[in-house]
C-alpha cells in the first residue's frame, strides 16, 4: 500500500512563470518516457519478479517515480499558474486550456494523452528488464533536451537531479539484469 | 566550492569501534548533503551533464533548512534502499542506512514540532493540521516575471 509524505523528493520552487517550458515539461509526466509510465511499468512488472531483488527494486523503483511524477507536475503547475489566456495561446496552448483549464493533464509536448501502450508487461524477466534499461536511458535523453531548452536554475536543479536518477535506475536495472542472466533466466 | 559545507554533520556516520567500516562507507558513498544535490549516493555513479555542476540549494528560512535536511535525509534512504535491495549482504551499507534511518527520524522530529505534519499520522497538535497549506506543489510565489 501507499502513504503519502507530505513533501516533494526533492526542492521546486519555481519563481518565473515560463508557458513555454511547461508545454515542453510536461511530456516527462505523460509522454512515451515520462514519469508516469516509468512508474506504472514498474508496478505492473513487478508482479512477475521472480525473487527478491527484483520484487523489491521493480517495487522501489515504481514508487520513487510517483514521486517524480509529482515533481515534474508541481513544476508545470508553478510554471503556468499565474499565465493569462493570451500568454497560454501565444504558446499553443489555448487548446489545452479549452480542455483543462489550469489542471495539469498527463500528455506529451503535443499533446497528446498519456496511454498504457507506452509500456509492455511480458512476464519475461529479461524482456521486461530491458524494456526498463531502455526507458531509463530515453528519459535520459528527454532530460538532457529539456535542460538544453532552459537556462532558468529553478528548472535546471530539479532537471539534472532527475536525470541523474535516471542513470541511477538504469544501473540498478542492469544489475538485475545481469544477475538473472547469470541465474540462466 | 559547492561542496563546502561546514555545516554538514558527520557524527552519524561513527559507527561505535569500528572505524575501519566507518571508512569503506565513505569511499563508497558519498555524504547526504553532496548526494542530495547530485542525485546518487554512490561516489562512482555520478555522471555529469555537459559542464553543469548540481544547483546549489539556499534555503530562505528555518522553515526551508528544517523541509531539505528531511528531504535531503530521506532522498540518502531512498538510494541506499535501491542499493541494499541488489546487495542486501553488504552489512557496511546496511549499518550505514540504519544511522540514515535514526538521523531522519531525527531530522523530522524537528520539523514537524515547529511546522507541521509530515504524515497524517503526526499528531502532536491542538488541531487536525494535515490539510493545512503549504502542500509539496505550492510555492511562496515568485515576485520575477518574464
Amino acid at each position: 500500500m501507499f502513504k503519502y509524505v507530505k513533501h516533494t523528493n526533492y526542492p521546486i520552487n519555481i519563481k518565473k512563470k515560463d508557458v513555454k517550458m511547461a508545454k515542453y515539461l510536461v511530456t516527462q509526466f505523460g509522454g512515451s518516457n515520462g514519469e508516469l509510465a516509468a512508474s506504472m511499468r514498474y508496478f505492473s512488472q513487478k508482479f512477475s519478479m521472480p525473487d527478491e531483488r527484483g520484487k523489491a527494486l521493480l517495487n522501489d523503483i515504481a514508487t520513487e517515480e510517483l514521486g517524480h511524477c509529482e515533481m515534474i507536475a508541481t513544476m508545470i503547475h508553478q510554471l503556468t499558474k499565474d499565465a493569462t489566456i493570451e500568454e497560454l495561446e501565444a504558446c499553443g496552448l489555448g487548446s489545452m486550456f479549452t480542455e483543462h483549464g489550469k489542471g495539469v493533464y498527463p500528455s506529451d509536448s503535443f499533446g497528446n494523452p498519456f496511454t498504457v501502450s507506452y509500456f509492455a508487461v511480458t512476464g519475461d524477466v529479461l524482456a521486461d528488464l530491458s524494456e526498463d534499461m531502455a526507458a531509463e536511458q530515453k528519459a535520459r535523453a528527454i532530460y538532457e533536451n529539456l535542460i538544453d531548452l532552459t537556462d532558468d536554475e529553478d528548472l535546471l536543479g530539479p532537471l539534472l537531479w532527475l536525470r541523474q536518477r535516471e542513470v541511477v535506475h538504469f544501473n540498478r536495472f542492469k544489475e538485475l539484469y545481469d544477475y538473472y542472466k547469470k541465474q540462466g533466466y | 566550492m559547492l561542496f563546502n559545507n561546514h555545516d554538514f554533520d558527520f557524527s552519524f556516520f561513527e559507527i561505535p569501534g569500528s572505524d575501519f567500516k566507518l571508512e569503506i562507507d565513505r569511499n563508497k558513498f558519498i555524504n547526504s548533503n553532496e548526494g542530495f544535490l547530485r542525485g546518487n549516493m554512490m561516489r562512482d555513479e555520478y555522471e555529469p551533464y555537459r559542464n553543469y555542476n548540481p544547483i546549489p540549494l539556499m534555503p530562505s528560512n528555518d522553515y526551508e533548512q528544517k523541509l531539505y535536511k528531511v528531504m535531503e535525509l530521506d532522498f540518502a534512504l531512498v538510494d541506499l534502499n535501491l542499493y541494499l535491495d541488489m546487495h542486501p549482504e553488504d552489512k557496511e551499507a546496511y549499518q550505514l542506512f540504519q544511522n540514515y534511518v535514526e538521523a531522519e527520524q531525527k531530522a523530522k522530529k524537528e520539523f514537524t514540532e515547529k511546522y507541521g505534519p509530515i504524515l497524517f499520522t503526526n499528531v502532536n497538535y491542538k488541531n487536525y493540521e494535515w490539510i493545512n497549506n503549504p502542500w509539496p506543489w505550492d510555492n511562496i510565489g515568485g515576485s520575477k516575471y518574464v
